[in-house]
């Protein structure tokens, strides 16, 4: 086994190929024969599809030496998220009740990653429906943390973020509704974007809650990231929510320059209650990024207020719509954790649902004239070291607090409005990664992946990496 | 007067398990304190901006 072939970004081993210093088949086999031995100490797979993935390989491979490479995914190994369909394959949402589910059509991010050239390894584990951010499956089971196997990786993304973390796929895709890409990113050490709503397609991804749901990238470096989103992002006339906005340049231009650039703080809402170690990393990189030449300006956003609320009610409510049948007729079948929370979701009434979209679109404008004042905003993702598998409460300052409600504060307010947020790790807290999140104008992911550049150029990692890692 | 959870849970064709019930008569609690952060948002003049659409999903 390469462990060093392992461990290197998506972009990186892309050059190999490209190169045709390493070849497909090596690359895939490489990474086979590794997810064999890390799967069993992480759970980040539900599926590992050896032979088709090394069959995509040789194919990649044929084209490649025949003078047809496509770009950076070609005959480049990766799983997905277990809620976004293969054709004719099985895509089980991590659970009892879609267990021997069979699409019939790719997903469009699926699609446009295999006509690049990439190559699946599998289908990876996440929270059940992906309404839940401790990834303790009762049907698959528990992901662990590769930086602390006791530890969760976050959700509902956990074992994409798994995965990346312990270099068992060279990137992914996750779905965020309330955080899901940057709960387990932040958890996991990684690279986490959440694009605009409506920049990249849907289609073919299991609803959690509709006017929530994003798809997008989970990645070992900004880079990666960005590649990512070049060859997912763009209008897709099958997703009803789909934008149809010119999509940007996101690689060319990430030289980690921030001189200039206008960072927005709001105190009130996204620096209370932090627990200390997160807010002192947090704090340090933004200082970092003035002493490269950006500015901070402290930014009001009074609605924030409302926003755990609103989150709550829209999430909860659409996800009990998509899941009503099931629950009246197989309850049984749910896990306990989101039984309940369907449970939940009905107790809302319209006028409820409907307030809380006013209180949303209030929301949207005081976040568009922040945005007008400053180029991003910057926050803790979450506001708390990663806890033990099956704590459901997490440690802020000595207190105990609700893990889930504390997991999502700041990042669902970027679900209800839509705008791209990413997180990037900022260091680690007692031995744990710690992302800091940056939140950007609508369609503006380049700037926000610039941003993040710049924050992944001071290493702030230094040279430490997962436990579980090759 | 509002209806007990399990009459309104009862009346949508959902059973939840006693335990449940004594969690969620305790988390809508908590739901419904958070609501009260809406009081004083002046949210008459918000549309719910959600569109309706003729003639398909998008236009164009």
């Amino acid at each position: 086994m390469d462990k060093d072939l392992l461990k290197k970004t998506m972009t990186e081993v892309a050059g190999l190929i490209k190169d045709k210093k390493v070849s497909p088949v090596e690359v895939t086999q490489n990474l086979l024969d590794y997810i064999d031995e890390s799967n069993k100490k992480t759970n980040a797979y539900i599926s590992v599809t050896a032979e088709s993935a090394l069959d995509s390989a040789r194919q990649a491979e044929k084209e490649i030496s025949a003078g047809n490479y496509k770009g950076v995914f070609h005959g480049v190994p990766l799983a997905l998220k277990d809620n976004i369909y293969f054709k004719n394959e099985v895509t089980t949402m991590a659970s009892k009740i879609h267990k021997d589910f069979v699409s019939e059509e790719d997903a469009t991010v699926t699609e446009r990653l295999r006509d690049a050239g990439a190559v699946f390894t599998g289908k990876l584990n996440m929270h059940e429906y992906a309404w839940g951010i401790d990834n303790n499956n009762p049907h698959f089971g528990a992901v662990h943390n590769p930086w602390n196997p006791d530890r969760v990786p976050g959700g509902s993304s956990g074992g994409s973020g798994a995965a990346v973390a312990s270099h068992s796929s060279y990137t992914t895709l996750g779905t965020d509704t309330a955080g899901s890409i940057r709960i387990p990113s932040s958890a996991c050490g990684l690279v986490g974007l959440k694009p605009t709503h409506g920049r990249v397609s849907k289609f073919g991804v299991f609803p959690l809650a509709w006017t929530l749901d994003h798809v997008g990238p989970m990645a070992k470096s900004v880079a990666d990231a960005a590649a990512m989103l070049a060859t997912i992002a763009g209008f897709d006339p099958r997703d009803p929510t789909c934008a149809n906005v010119p999509v940007g340049d996101y690689t060319s231009g990430l030289n980690g320059q921030v001189k200039g650039l206008k960072i927005g703080i709001n105190e009130e809402y996204f620096f209370k209650n932090v627990d200390g170690p997160v807010e002192k990393l947090i704090r340090e990189r933004i200082a970092d990024l003035e002493k490269q030449g950006a500015t901070v300006k402290k930014v009001s956003i009074p609605s924030l207020r409302n926003a755990e609320w609103v989150e709550l009610a829209t999430s909860l409510s659409e996800a009990s719509a998509i899941h009503h049948h099931d629950m009246q007729t197989r309850p049984e079948d749910f896990g306990a954790d989101i039984r309940f929370l369907f449970e939940l979701g009905e107790l809302f009434t319209a006028v409820d649902y409907l307030q809380a979209q006013q209180a949303r679109r209030q929301l949207k404008a005081e976040f568009d004239a922040a945005l007008q004042e400053v180029d991003v905003l910057i926050a803790p993702t979450l506001p708390f070291i990663p806890p033990n598998i099956g704590d459901d409460k997490v440690n802020i300052n000595g207190k105990q607090m609700d893990f889930i409600e504390n997991c999502i504060r700041f990042t669902g307010p970027s679900n209800l409005t839509g705008l791209p947020a990413m997180t990037v790790p900022a260091g680690l807290g007692d031995g744990m990664p710690v992302g800091l999140q940056i939140i950007g104008r609508a369609f503006d992911e380049a700037r926000v992946l610039n941003v993040g550049k710049a924050v992944e150029d001071m290493k702030p990692m230094g040279d430490k990496s997962p436990v579980l890692a090759p | 007067m509002s209806l007990p959870i399990k009459d309104v849970l009862a009346a949508k064709g959902i059973k939840p398990s006693a335990e449940h019930l004594t969690k969620l008569e305790a988390k809508w609690k908590e739901f419904e304190a958070l609501k009260g952060s809406l009081e004083g948002a002046h949210l008459d003049d918000y549309d719910i901006s959600l569109k309706n659409i003729a003639g398909g999903d998008h236009h164009g």
